[in-house]
């Protein structure tokens, strides 16, 4: 088990930059993610990793030895792949083994240890079946345990769920952080899904473009987002823009729409002043239909549409000439054209400062 | 820039790929690029007397090009033909000089072909009528093959006292007989063998046309011919360059028509006759350069096309059907068009293949039509000494061959596919061009390259040894595109992940090869292989130039040539009967490929 260490990966492909200046270090033993939009550069990040690409610039290190230049099959790394990748010409055993035989291990211990590892991902008595013939969920399972099979220093996970339906996806992850935290590897996982991050990992980094944007707990990087795109990727958020009026003691008020005032944190790392632009960034969960007595947060505007998604009706509110949504609860009866009055809390904004428009286009993350 | 480009080479480079590279690099250098070269410097080089000959020196020579045509392109003449006055009008083409005489050629080959290519295709794409699959297999015919004898037949046809003038004469009583030779029955006589090769491609594009794009076309209100010449036509010319390119080709390296219809002011009999003549004294001057011209020409048409389809498609393209195609039933008109056109047509372009049969089951085909049947040719095969010699020659160099193209194919096609190295798109380019440049080009470089000193006396020189070595480089070079592009295209459809969880697991890259990558890839190494097979058995340019050399070494297309103008008396229809053998070769391996091993490909080599 190793810490894995990146120092300024760059990665170009012709002219785009598909990884830009990338460091981090993945903790021994840690579950840690990359997770970013597709195209954001993870994937790759991972291929680094793994040696299936060559940096450009930086370097890439398990504890202190600099593995850059090895070949991937130097690097007693173990990857499971998005779309799995189990060879087809060869039985569940076969593709376990494979890995087993290469280290050259006596045949009743590969044994010993393939059934060991079915065990463990829950697939004993498929050994001769070929890939073929298994489901989506179980293909998953073996390709984890041909790489958990060899004991790598590192687990790597390509979108190891994204061709799953929804609720295996659920007990896969569980599966995963079980089997992850048993065996205490390393592990990098990529991800696009926001939702598996948060609750599988034990740190995430959330990149964009190339760029590592934030790294944190799952918590740190809900709660505390250092970044506009952060605060709207992760999790759902929706968003107000206005103008700064005061700051006091890391609390702004933006005045947005008239004389509408939401008072929020300022996001760590960044200062406002009054009078800036500025966004007041917020989760539609957060908001409540019975607001207490005060001047900020009480946002009261127009229903302009209503969905239904289970627990709450998402709706979507017009104030002025902005929108924003809130999650209200299903049973109160809206309808396009009400009026409607909802508080958030103070704690529960992050405010920004405004740099240019094409910020505000992250709403249509939201 | 430099240093990054030193540590991709070390970060890529392993001892398997540096081997693979190596078998790849040496071979193509040393049996493709350095003969090439050879014929490139061998004008400059002073010739006997200090005298250099050079291509420019061609252009000056009355036969290579001349501006007014030595000769009437037709004659009429009335002569007594049955005791009757009879128009007799023999059409031979001008005369413009071999180098002119070949442009003309393929350019009226190529254009005429594609003309019928064209329609041909667009009917079976997009129309659907009693009796399709056997149209089908019918404008499949021309491609079977039948070196020599399928020209040899069609001249028949076109002689005067041929179907065509008994038919004109005797049926339809019309005093007028017709007689076709020279340059225009090499016209006739390639347009008639080589149209399937633009029809194939086209089809495949048609078919790989998504529908939707002709149906939104059709939704806006185009139809008809617009909708053909607004959408499907362009969405078809990469099919359409592509397969008039290689026609272009084919049709320009050409010797069995040349020498069928005796037109000997070719570029192609000119280098062959010329070679024939090195072997037993010196080579006249003018090969080399007209070897060079030919290979510029060649490699002009590919740069010219470029833009609508890279090199490697012409040596295999998939039939395509992604989708549903569009095809729509007939009406009356259509299906009488169908009928009365366009089935006589095929039937008649597959007539030279029809009449090899009957040329190797009938006694003797003298005057307008066979006599008696017998079988007594196909025991030849075994009991005459020159047909056995060749059929073994010709079986021992093509399976030779044949594990050098595995090799070379599977190197290369997996290190252009999967070798991040820098510059391999040269590579790549090179080990596909074989398709492009005439065979004749490198008869020419072998010859020059290997009679000369530094081989002297090694298994290579073909004077001493004889051309048996020379004869496997050529097929294995040769042929590998087919191979090359089979393994190529097996390893695309083939996700990368799999090796890479291999090599991910600890394997070594040739580890991954051998357990992975081979398993995985087998079908297409094996039917691009027997491809190659079939069409190094075929060969024809190298084969005639070189195979003359040492008799006893000589393959099947050299004796084909050999018994068709030695004088012999059966010799048609022995040589039919050698391409009876060919063909029955290339059907089983067609129906291997595509119904056994389930590799859906167009085959356009001849």
């Amino acid at each position: 088990m190793v810490n894995v260490i990146l120092k300024g990966v760059t990665k170009r492909f012709g002219r785009v930059v598909a990884v830009d200046n990338v460091s981090f270090k993945a903790e021994h033993g840690e579950l840690f993610t990359l997770l970013g939009p597709s195209g954001c550069g993870k994937t790759t990040t991972l291929r680094i990793i793994a040696g299936f690409e060559l940096p450009d610039e930086g370097k890439v290190f398990f504890d202190d030895v600099d593995v850059t230049l090895k070949k991937p099959y130097e690097r007693e790394t173990a990857m499971v792949f998005q779309n799995y990748a189990l060879w087809p010409h060869m039985t569940v055993f076969d593709n376990i083994a494979y890995g087993l035989k290469i280290r050259k291990l006596p045949k009743e211990e590969i044994r010993r240890r393939v059934e060991w590892v079915l065990e463990l991902v829950g697939l004993k008595g498929l050994e001769n079946r070929y890939p073929h013939q298994l489901s989506g969920g179980q293909q998953q399972r073996v390709a984890l345990a041909r790489a958990l099979v060899v004991e790598p220093k590192v687990l790597l996970m390509d979108e190891p769920l994204s061709n799953l339906d929804a609720k295996l996806r659920l007990r896969m992850r569980e599966e995963i952080k079980r089997i992850q935290k048993e065996l205490g590897i390393t592990t990098i996982y990529v991800t696009h899904d926001q939702e598996e991050a948060m609750s599988l990992s034990d740190r995430v980094a959330v990149m964009n473009a190339g760029k590592v944007l934030q790294i944190g707990t799952p918590k740190e990087v809900y709660m505390r987002p250092r970044n506009l795109f952060v605060a709207t990727f992760i999790g759902r958020s929706t968003l107000l823009s206005g103008r700064v009026e005061a700051v006091s003691g890391g609390r702004a008020v933006v005045i947005v729409e008239g004389s509408v005032r939401i008072k929020g944190r300022v996001a760590e790392g960044y200062k406002v002043s009054p009078g800036d632009p500025a966004v007041a960034i917020m989760r539609p969960e957060d908001f409540s239909l019975e607001p207490p007595k005060t001047e900020y947060n009480v946002l009261e505007g127009t229903v302009e549409m209503t969905m239904f998604i289970g627990l709450f009706n998402r709706v979507g509110i017009k104030l002025g000439s902005q929108s924003f949504k809130a999650y209200i609860d299903r049973d109160v009866d809206l309808r396009p054209g009400d009026r409607v009055r909802v508080y958030i809390s103070t704690e529960d904004v992050v405010i920004f400062p405004r740099r240019g428009w094409e910020e505000v286009e992250f709403e249509a993350v939201a | 820039m430099g240093g990054g480009v030193l540590k991709r080479l070390t970060f890529f480079m392993d001892p398997t790929v540096a081997t693979l590279l190596a078998i790849s690099v040496i071979l193509f250098t040393l049996f493709l690029i350095i003969p090439l070269i050879t014929v490139a410097i061998e004008p400059v080089l002073p010739g006997p007397g200090g005298y250099v000959y050079t291509p420019l020196d061609v252009f000056k020579d009355p036969t290579m090009v001349r501006l007014s045509s030595s000769r009437q392109p037709v004659i009429i003449r009335t002569i007594n033909y049955g005791g009757k006055p009879t128009t007799l009008v023999v059409i031979v083409g001008p005369n413009y000089g071999a180098i002119l005489n070949t442009l003309l050629n393929s350019a009226v080959v190529t254009v005429a072909a594609s003309i019928f290519g064209l329609i041909v295709a667009f009917v079976m794409a997009r129309y659907d009528f009693p009796g399709k699959t056997f149209f089908r297999v019918l404008a499949m015919v021309p491609l079977l093959m039948t070196p020599f004898i399928n020209a040899f037949v069609i001249r028949k046809i076109f002689s005067y006292d041929g179907i065509i003038s008994y038919i004109l004469h005797n049926v339809l009583h019309l005093p007028i007989l017709i007689h076709i030779d020279y340059l225009a029955g090499v016209m006739v006589a390639q347009t008639m063998t080589f149209w399937p090769i633009v029809y194939l491609n086209v089809y495949a594009s048609m078919m790989q046309i998504d529908p939707s794009l002709e149906e939104q076309a059709e939704n806006l209100g185009a139809r008809g011919f617009r909708l053909f010449r607004t959408v499907t036509l362009p969405l078809s010319l990469p099919g359409l360059a592509a397969g008039a390119a290689v026609v272009y080709i084919f049709s320009m390296e050409d010797l069995g028509a040349p020498i069928v219809f005796r037109e000997f002011n070719m570029m192609s009999y000119r280098i062959f006759s010329g070679l024939q003549a090195a072997i037993t004294g010196t080579i006249p001057p003018y090969v080399s350069s007209l070897a060079l011209i030919l290979l510029a020409f060649a490699l002009a048409i590919f740069l010219a096309i470029k833009k609508y389809v890279s090199l490697r498609q012409y040596a295999m393209l998939s039939r395509g059907g992604r989708w549903v195609p569009r095809v729509r039933r007939l009406g009356v008109k259509g299906l009488l068009a169908i009928y009365l056109l366009l089935l006589p047509a095929l039937l008649f372009c597959a007539s030279p293949q029809f009449g090899v049969f009957v040329f190797a089951f009938c006694e003797r085909w003298v005057g307008t039509f066979p006599q008696g049947f017998t079988l007594k040719y196909f025991g030849e095969m075994i009991h005459n000494p020159i047909l056995f010699t060749a059929i073994r020659n010709s079986l021992m160099y093509s399976g030779v061959a044949l594990l050098i193209i595995v090799i070379l194919g599977v190197s290369t096609a997996y290190i252009v596919a999967r070798a991040k190295l820098p510059g391999i798109g040269v590579l790549d380019a090179i080990a596909t061009s074989p398709i492009a440049i005439p065979g004749l080009a490198i008869a020419t470089g072998y010859f020059l390259l290997f009679s000369s000193r530094i081989f002297k006396n090694t298994p290579l020189d073909p004077i001493s040894s004889g051309p048996w070595l020379l004869l496997i480089l050529a097929y294995a070079i040769r042929r590998s595109p087919f191979t090359t592009r089979a393994v190529f295209a097996g390893l695309q459809q083939t996700h990368e992940a799999f090796e890479e969880a291999a090599m991910n697991l600890g394997a070594s890259r040739a580890r991954t090869l051998r357990t992975i990558v081979l398993p995985l890839i087998g079908l297409s190494i094996l039917s691009g292989a027997l491809i190659s097979f079939v069409y190094s058995m075929a060969e024809t340019s190298v084969s005639v130039t070189l195979g003359g050399i040492n008799r006893a070494q000589a393959p099947i297309t050299y004796a084909m040539y050999d018994l068709l103008y030695s004088g012999y008396v059966y010799g048609p229809n022995l040589v039919a009967v050698m391409a009876v053998f060919l063909i029955s070769i290339q059907i089983t391996i067609i129906v291997v490929t595509n119904i056994v091993l389930k590799q859906r490909y167009a085959f356009i080599g001849v």
